[in-house]
Order: C-alpha cells, then sequence, then structure tokens
C-alpha cells in the first residue's frame, strides 16, 4: 500500500498484560491486521499495570494495553511520573466480576432467588457479612482501574461500608485464585479469566459482574503518549485502523475457538486460557470487543471515572478542569477522522 | 551516621546474590534493611508491620500493583507508602531506573532527596547484576538445556518477530507464572509453536 511510505515508524513494541481483553493486539498480530498497515509489531507481556505506565511514559514501549483510567491518571500525574497520555481507540467493553470464595458464595445461594434482583443480593450479602467474626477482605489489582471503583461503587451502594464493613486489599492477578482458596481473601473484583477459573475450578462464585452494576462500559483502551501521538500522527493511524479490525474479528463468535487458541499461545495467556476454551459462566459478563458504538472513546465513562476518582480520595488536593482532561484524553476526534 | 538519617529499606526481588550485594551497600550507607521478601502473597501484611521508609523492588515484580494500591485502598494507614517518581520529577533518575530495571516506593513526607543515594546504589547494584546474570546464566546451563532454550528462543523470535533478547524475557516471564524451569518452559514453547505453520523446523 502507498500508504505506507507515510508511516513515521513502522518498527513497534506495546505492552499488554496477560487478560482476555488483550484479544484485539493478538488477533492483530497473528491475523495479519498490523502487518496489512505496514506495522511491524513485538507484543511485550508486562508483569503489572505500573510497569506498562512507566513504560509507555520512558519510550520503552511505543504503546499498551490499559485500563480506561490510566491515561487520566497518567496525565493527571497520580502515582506516577507525570506524562500527558491518550487514547483514540476503545479496545474492550466490561468483563469485570466480583468473586466470592466458596463458602461466602455457598452461604449466600441459600438466601438468594433472583441473583438479577441487585438490591435484595446487597442487602443479603451485608446482613451474612455483619454476622461474621472477622471483616470479610476483598481484594482488587491496581487502584486506576474500573474494578477498583466498581467494587467501592457496589459496596456503597448497598451501604457496605468500605472500610469498616470489609477490609480491602491489593493482590496479583496471578495470586488471586490462589488466596482465595487458601482463605487468605474472601473475595475479588477482577477481569477476566480470573473470574471464570474461579468458577471452573469451584474455589469461587459470581457475587455479581461489572455490567451488572454500571450497565455497558469502557473497559480496555489503546493507550499512547501525547508525545508519541504527536510525533507519529501516521503510524497511530495504521495502528487504530488495524486494531479496530481486529476488534471486529475477535467479536465475531464463529472466530471464537481461534480467538481462544491464538489466546492460549505461551507468549500470551498460556494456560489460562486453554482452559476456558470450552467453559461458558453461568451468566455473561458482556465482555465484547465490537459494536457500531463500542470502540470510540466514551468520554461520558471518562467523566464518570473522574467522579469515581475523587470519591476514594485519588483527586485530593488536585485541581482538574475535568472536560478539558477529559476531552485531552479520550480522543473521539482522532477516532471520528480515521474510523469514522 | 546520625540515627535520625539512617532508613528503613523493605527489598523485594527474588534474585539471592543481587538482595545479598544490595543490602550489603546499603549497611555500609548507614540505613537498615528490615525485611526482605521474595514474591509474597501477603506483601500487604509485611508493609504494615515493618514500617519501610522506602521499597526497593524489580521492576517487574507483580506485586508493584499492590504497592501502587496501598496508599488508596487504607485510608487509616498512617504511613502510606507513594512511587518515587510521583515525589520526584526528577527525569534522568527515572530513566535511568527503568533502565536497570529497578523501583522505588517512599513512605509519604519523606523528602525525595534523602532517598537518592540509595536509589542510585539500587540502580548500580540492579545494572551490575544484569551484566552478571547473563555470564553465569551461560556459565551454568547444561549443554543440552541450553540447545533446548536456544531452540525455543529461535521459534519464538520467528513467531514474534521479536530480538534474542525479547524472546529470553518472555520465556523468563512464562517460567515466573509458571513457577517452572526455564529448560521446562522452553520443552512447553518449542511443543506449542509447533503445531503453527511453518514452524515445524
Amino acid at each position: 500500500m502507498s500508504d505506507h511510505l507515510a508511516l513515521e515508524k513502522t518498527d513497534l513494541k506495546l505492552g499488554f498484560i496477560a487478560l482476555i481483553d488483550c484479544a484485539p493486539l493478538v488477533v492483530a498480530r497473528e491475523k495479519g491486521f498490523f502487518s496489512k498497515y505496514g506495522l511491524n509489531v513485538i507484543l511485550c507481556k508486562e508483569s503489572s499495570w505500573a510497569s506498562i505506565r512507566d513504560k509507555v511514559s520512558f519510550g520503552l514501549l511505543d504503546g499498551a494495553h490499559m485500563l480506561a483510567p490510566m491515561p487520566l491518571a497518567a496525565t493527571l500525574g497520580l502515582n506516577g511520573n507525570k506524562t500527558p497520555m491518550l487514547t483514540a481507540l476503545t479496545l474492550s467493553h466490561n468483563g469485570t466480576a466480583i468473586t466470592l470464595s466458596q463458602e461466602l458464595y455457598l452461604e449466600l445461594v441459600d438466601q438468594i432467588t433472583d441473583w438479577n434482583n441487585q438490591e435484595a443480593v446487597g442487602n443479603t450479602f451485608k446482613e451474612l457479612i455483619q454476622n461474621r467474626e472477622r471483616k470479610p477482605v476483598i481484594a482488587t489489582v491496581y487502584p486506576y482501574s474500573n474494578h477498583h471503583y466498581q467494587l467501592r461503587y457496589w459496596l456503597n451502594q448497598h451501604n457496605i461500608n468500605t472500610e469498616e464493613d470489609v477490609q480491602l486489599v491489593a493482590v496479583p492477578p496471578t495470586q488471586m485464585l490462589e488466596n482465595l482458596a487458601n482463605g487468605l481473601i474472601d473475595g475479588y473484583c477482577v477481569g477476566e479469566p480470573w473470574n471464570s477459573l474461579a468458577l471452573m475450578q469451584q474455589t469461587g462464585g459470581l457475587l455479581t459482574t461489572g455490567h451488572k452494576i454500571w450497565g455497558s462500559h469502557m473497559e480496555k483502551v489503546m493507550g499512547v503518549t501525547q508525545k508519541w501521538a504527536d510525533e507519529n500522527p501516521n503510524t497511530h493511524r495504521a495502528l487504530v485502523t488495524a486494531l479496530y479490525e481486529a476488534c471486529k474479528w475477535a467479536e465475531d463468535a464463529t472466530n471464537r475457538t481461534e480467538l481462544m487458541e491464538l489466546l492460549a499461545l505461551p507468549p500470551y495467556l498460556d494456560h489460562a486460557a486453554k482452559q476456558l476454551a470450552t467453559f461458558n459462566p453461568p451468566y455473561s459478563m458482556e465482555q465484547h470487543f465490537y459494536n457500531e458504538n463500542l470502540n470510540m472513546p466514551d468520554r461520558d465513562h471518562g467523566l464518570f471515572l473522574l467522579d469515581q476518582m475523587n470519591d476514594c480520595g485519588q483527586l485530593s488536593g488536585i485541581m482538574v478542569d475535568k472536560d478539558q482532561l477529559v476531552e485531552d484524553v479520550f480522543r473521539c476526534d482522532l477516532y471520528k477522522g480515521w474510523i469514522g | 551516621m546520625s540515627k535520625d538519617k539512617r532508613l528503613n529499606v523493605l527489598l523485594i526481588d527474588d534474585e539471592p546474590e543481587r538482595v545479598e550485594a544490595l543490602t550489603e551497600a546499603l549497611h555500609k550507607l548507614g540505613h537498615n534493611v528490615v525485611c526482605h521478601l521474595p514474591n509474597t502473597s501477603d506483601l500487604n501484611k509485611h508493609v504494615e508491620e515493618s514500617l519501610p521508609d522506602i521499597v526497593i523492588i524489580d521492576m517487574d515484580s507483580p506485586n508493584r500493583d499492590t504497592l501502587e494500591s496501598m496508599a488508596t485502598m487504607s485510608r487509616n494507614n498512617p504511613r502510606p507508602i507513594v512511587f518515587f517518581a510521583e515525589k520526584q520529577n526528577d527525569h534522568k533518575t527515572m530513566s535511568d531506573a527503568i533502565n536497570a530495571g529497578v523501583s522505588a516506593y517512599i513512605a509519604d513526607g519523606l523528602q525525595p532527596e534523602r532517598v537518592t543515594a540509595i536509589i542510585d546504589t539500587a540502580i548500580a547494584h540492579f545494572d551490575a547484576h544484569s551484566s552478571l546474570k547473563a555470564e553465569l546464566d551461560k556459565a551454568r546451563n547444561q549443554l543440552a538445556d541450553r540447545k533446548i532454550i536456544e531452540k525455543a528462543k529461535g521459534m519464538l523470535m520467528k513467531h514474534q518477530g521479536c530480538d534474542e533478547e525479547q524472546a529470553y524475557q518472555t520465556l523468563r516471564k512464562i517460567a515466573m507464572d509458571r513457577h517452572q524451569s526455564l529448560p521446562v518452559v522452553a520443552q512447553n514453547v518449542i511443543e506449542a509453536l509447533k503445531g503453527l505453520t511453518g514452524m515445524g523446523k
């Protein structure tokens, strides 16, 4: 394609965390969408969101699979070097859930008949934990994430005090299952595959999903620094276009088996994805990679996220022009110009 | 050194030689290594109990996200720890640290200048360790293991379109995720990639 001549950079390194929603990056690489747009991409498996933030900030990575709140946090300099970041593409919606230990879950099962009645689920859960000897310990992974805010939101919604009634902790995703099984934690809120794996291994049961708490919402985005985007506009466009096509491919149900095979390759999710290939959770976490409106960065959700950050004290002492910030970070203008 | 300058350091690192060398260097600077942990499943408790002024951690440790969550998670914590870079926008130090693969977290409120020497020392030891480690790995691996690792690296390089270092890092990360040895992982990678088109030989 003659367009390739205009690319500022063709060899890229992109970071990802081994979660189901890194699928668009894996698909774009394995199914040739990156090469179709003249990009030669190496995918780097990272061990933490902190490492993704640092390596993107300091140019060791060109961009990465990021939690939707991360470009906001980086632009504000929360827990890190202040580096303006942005996204022009939403990679996925939903896919998080709150999983409880088998013990807590079974106690709830006895009392709950309609799991769709969130109010009843919340009230029953509150009653249950208040009659226990010790506060339940509930884990999340990262402070600037939907899963962290969702957990707080759900607890607050049911008048469960996040300091008094429960103990919130953080645990790396790879240690969640083990800690749930050995009783070090009583539940967690994380993204897939960690909820389905707990269900499959019968170490836990689903309390609720992120989708039930908030409705459909932006989960992962393709994040780059503002500086990188300014210096590489054509490459950025090629990257976003290739990933958009990969999102469509990943969403297509007829590709499901092949998608799980790709994710199960050792450089990506490895064994974890293999186990999931034939598993269907009792109710869907509504994880999606594409629909007509899904892939445009969502400014409303961006504003909502800033409210969540504020509510848990992450914005204390910082002056934020919320509208301007969200406009700078969630670049709908780029998306519209490139994808339509 | 006067007592108030002495800082409590928590090291999180699973490379025993590096821990030993860095601990000695920090003692020479007059600081106190309160605790050394390999990757741990109960980091929250250790941090609450040892109350470090500074935490030095391998940049690629999955425990970093846990450290970063602590300040938000328990607002009652009397001394939350924060990422060094949030307090000190020293681009050069940050860049050196990232390239050496070391990260630092400090107790909120501590003057960043007080930990500069500790961070510089950690960077130097992480740098020295990477070169030493590469030599050791070469010498240690048995010939047969090395052949398997080399083959797996070659297949990964072809499959991922990456360079040798990147392929080696991929193998190491899989080994850490699975708690398996490098040759075992290499053998699995060879099996997994063999089925793919054009990766047979």
